[in-house]
């Protein structure tokens, strides 16, 4: 096998690259950081792990989400994307706090509205 | 603690070694829970969640704990798509929400321009932008749409809704836009480890 066609993956772990390797259509050797960081959070055992359990057709689906989550994971140490999911729980019941509120505005405007009529 | 005479804890229990004084793990995964630590090192690994919990400083350490079982039990419950599910699920929600506000908005400004007769007049005629004609037209479906998609903190439906969007905005842009919109609310609540 070429050593300069290994995945990113082989190449971070120093082997040789088979040609059924797990990682190589998620981890092209044109993106480094990738596979740096989900090996960073997850290690490549556990990475390998997972994607052997998957279906292959929802594998290339499972790597993104696993490097999104490795991401986060690496920018907010303590809460990784949980932080992400938080946000969003607070923001929705903002939200629907002020639909609530704007949606009784409307009720007393329009009561007002007949009142007059 | 783990120690001498004591049980060790959940960690060193499942990885069979002798449970140090200052085990890393012991404060966060005591042995009465065996299954936290068992998803935590499916997931991620022993030596990887030790790593991470030796990088942070200890008063941070169990909210880190916390945030790993989740994102683990995530994972274990949807091998595909994790907490990312989750996290476009919610963020269709807040999508139809701000739809809805700013249908509901643009009502009521509509209601209130209807009461002030003296901006209208002959010459001036206030119209709508296309904008808020288009919602207002579009009013009762969007609403409709809505369904019964209620926040809760049980996101096991969110899991298995799923809707994926491969083309991710990083993590750190996400963050920010959500922030912006926070507008400086405290982040992160205890309510979600419960």
């Amino acid at each position: 096998m070429n050593p300069t066609k290994r995945c990113a993956a082989c190449k971070y772990l120093r082997r040789r690259c088979p040609k059924d390797c797990i990682f190589s259509p998620y981890f092209p050797p044109t993106d480094p950081d990738k596979f740096a960081c989900v090996h960073r959070i997850y290690g490549a055992g556990n990475v390998s792990k997972m994607l052997q359990q998957i279906p292959v057709q929802a594998r290339a689906e499972a790597v993104e989400s696993l490097c999104f989550e490795a991401k986060c994971r690496v920018e907010d140490p303590v809460y990784g994307c949980v932080g992400i999911i938080s946000l969003l729980q607070t923001q929705i019941q903002k939200t629907q706090s002020q639909i609530a509120q704007t949606q009784a505005e409307i009720t007393i405007a329009q009561t007002q509205s007949s009142q007059f009529m | 603690m783990g120690g001498p005479g004591s049980s060790p804890c959940a960690s060193c229990k499942l990885l069979r070694r002798r449970c140090a004084k200052d085990c890393i793990f012991a404060p966060y995964f005591p042995p009465d829970d065996p299954h936290k630590f068992a998803i935590v090192h499916k997931v991620f690994g022993a030596s990887n969640v030790s790593k991470m919990l030796q990088e942070l400083p200890v008063h941070q350490r169990a909210d880190a704990v916390n945030s790993l079982v989740f994102e683990a039990n995530a994972r274990v419950r949807d091998p595909v798509y994790g907490c990312v599910g989750a996290i476009s699920y919610l963020q269709n929600q807040v999508s139809q929400l701000q739809m809805q506000l700013a249908v509901a908005q643009a009502e009521i400004l509509c209601i209130q321009m209807q009461h002030e007769p003296t901006l209208q007049s002959h010459h001036q005629v206030l119209e709508l932008d296309q904008d808020h004609k288009a919602l207002l037209l579009n009013n009762n479906n969007n609403i409709n749409n809505c369904g019964n998609n209620n926040n809760n903190n049980n996101l096991g439906y969110a899991m298995s809704a799923g809707q994926f969007n491969s083309n991710f905005a990083s993590p750190s842009s996400i963050m920010q836009m959500q922030m912006q919109m926070q507008m400086q609310d405290p982040l992160k609540q205890e309510s979600l480890w419960t």
